[in-house]
């Protein structure tokens, strides 16, 4: 019986870690990036996105006053 | 006439971004928990059982707190809520870099984070978004659900990539000071619990009185079924009829997410083509959700509802009827098509009937049902496969389940009770929304 623990919903559950070591490896083939680069490149686009909603909203909240 | 007919974008639209990015990092950050699983026992000398209480803890520690967020939602509005519980989250996300055995990451973890965490979901933006759109309302969940999604995509590579270049404490840290950092900054600035917070409508719509000084606020009508209270929503049908088809979203989403992989290599096909399979399925939910949320909005939901689950069922039956490898790409596809749709459509359809007031309660009970479902049904299909030794039992009584849960949404009288198509202005002309 497999271990009840190892729950994995589709909402925000852990991923499992041997699903995941399969896709990790699978990125490094097809990005072949160096992981200094992509953690600099995915954390660039995680710091912009928000910056980029705060300052488009509170212009917009400005504009309305 | 709307404010996005006036030539700018509805400030509803902003407020669906900063929370696509808070549930982007809570769920992006519980998702990456397992990658740091073979680290932590390689690192502590721990076996991946022990480490897997905590993420047990964790799940139930989340269910169960679904109902409360949602109430203290209903009672202070989603705002307070939303920066409360990512500031919590962040906190003990950082901390947890300071932890050197599995009994600090149940607690942190297990309960800490996964408890504050419920408080980011749908059972609480879920309310928001709900109390600042109406005719888009289901596009709008769909967004908001799809930031999940890409959290999932995003954050867990990103973490690999801190774990492979740092350490596993840095990527923790990264988290938690983005959450403190960006995140709580997001939902101080840009998060309003309601559009009249900000003197606006619902949908952005001017009142009557365009231009003038002192703007009125339009009255929202609500549904039949409106309650003042939550307890009373439970002496109707269209409540339980939602919880019963959201517990089956449970068990079935639950069932294929643990079990999907095991039934493959059961089938002789490799892991590697079953977790590839999986990954289709998850990228197929994410435009899957977008598209069925803007639908809803243009028909009926309890039909979009129904069809989802039928077509899940359908997904089910040909586990059990085509070869192998046929079975695993037409679940992945047809299942996929259906994996998150029943959030948006479950909540929208919820607010609709027994509007926004108890929202946060009545929809957290129902994310409590499917978490219950999902638990059980975990344990049921293990049991299954142990005792006959093939998944074709547990998938059919899945797929018989997925048919009830179809035709029970179905027979929702949306047409009656639904503010979209029945419409009542509340007595006294109170608002919908909390006072």
């Amino acid at each position: 019986m497999p271990n009840p623990f190892d729950v994995l919903l589709h909402h925000s559950e852990p991923i499992d870690p041997t699903l995941w070591e399969w896709i990790e490896d699978k990125i490094h083939d097809v990005l072949g990036i160096d992981s200094a680069v992509a953690v600099l490149v995915i954390g660039l686009l995680m710091i912009a996105f928000p910056l980029a909603v705060l300052v488009l909203a509170v212009r917009k909240q400005r504009r309305s006053k | 006439m709307s404010e996005s007919k006036r030539g700018g974008i509805f400030y509803g639209w902003y407020v669906v971004a900063a929370l696509f990015f808070a549930s982007f990092l809570a769920i992006g950050s519980r998702q990456g928990f397992g990658v740091f699983v073979k680290t932590w026992e390689e690192e502590w000398g721990v076996t991946t059982a022990a480490i897997s209480v905590a993420a047990a803890i964790g799940w139930l520690a989340n269910g169960l707190s679904q109902p409360l967020v949602g109430y203290l939602t209903d009672k202070y509005g989603g705002r307070p809520v939303l920066v409360i519980s990512l500031a919590v989250m962040a906190v003990a996300t950082i901390a947890v870099a300071t932890v050197s055995n599995v009994v600090g990451l149940i607690v942190l973890y297990g309960f800490v984070i996964s408890f504050a965490s419920g408080g980011i979901s749908p059972a609480t933006t879920g309310v928001v978004i709900a109390r600042w759109f109406d005719r888009r309302r289901g596009t709008a969940m769909s967004v908001l659900i799809a930031g999940g999604s890409v959290g999932g995509l995003v954050v867990v590579p990103f973490l690999s990539f801190v774990l492979v270049e740092f350490s596993w404490q840095t990527a923790w840290i990264i988290v938690g000071v983005l959450a403190l950092g960006l995140g709580i900054p997001l939902l101080l600035l840009v998060v309003r619990s309601r559009p009249q917070d900000m003197g606006l409508n619902i949908d952005g719509d001017v009142s009557p009185v365009e231009g003038s000084a002192d703007q009125q606020v339009k009255v929202q009508p609500v549904g039949q079924k409106f309650v003042e209270r939550w307890q009373e929503a439970l002496e109707s049908k269209p409540i339980w009829q939602l919880s019963f088809a959201y517990f089956v979203c449970g068990i079935t989403t639950a069932s294929i997410s643990v079990h999907y992989v095991r039934w493959a290599v059961s089938e002789d096909i490799s892991t590697g083509t079953a977790a590839l399979a999986f990954g289709v399925l998850s990228g197929i939910n994410a435009g899957g959700v977008l598209v069925v949320g803007w639908l809803s909005d243009k028909f009926q939901r309890k039909k979009l509802l129904g069809a989802v689950y039928l077509v899940r069922g359908v997904a089910f039956l040909s586990l059990i009827f085509l070869p192998g490898a046929s079975a695993l790409w037409a679940f992945a596809v047809i299942g996929g098509m259906s994996w998150l749709a029943t959030v948006p459509l479950t909540a929208s359809l919820t607010a609709d009937v027994y509007g926004v007031r108890n929202l946060g309660t009545l929809f957290g009970l129902a994310n409590m049902s499917h978490q219950i479902g999902g638990a059980a049904s975990v344990m049921l299909f293990g049991w299954a496969f142990t005792q006959l030794g093939s998944y074709d039992l547990a998938f059919g009584v899945g797929a018989a389940t997925l048919l009830a849960a179809g035709f029970v949404s179905l027979s929702i009288k949306e047409k009656q009770f639904s503010v979209r198509y029945a419409p009542v202005v509340p007595e006294g002309a109170a608002t919908d929304s909390k006072d």
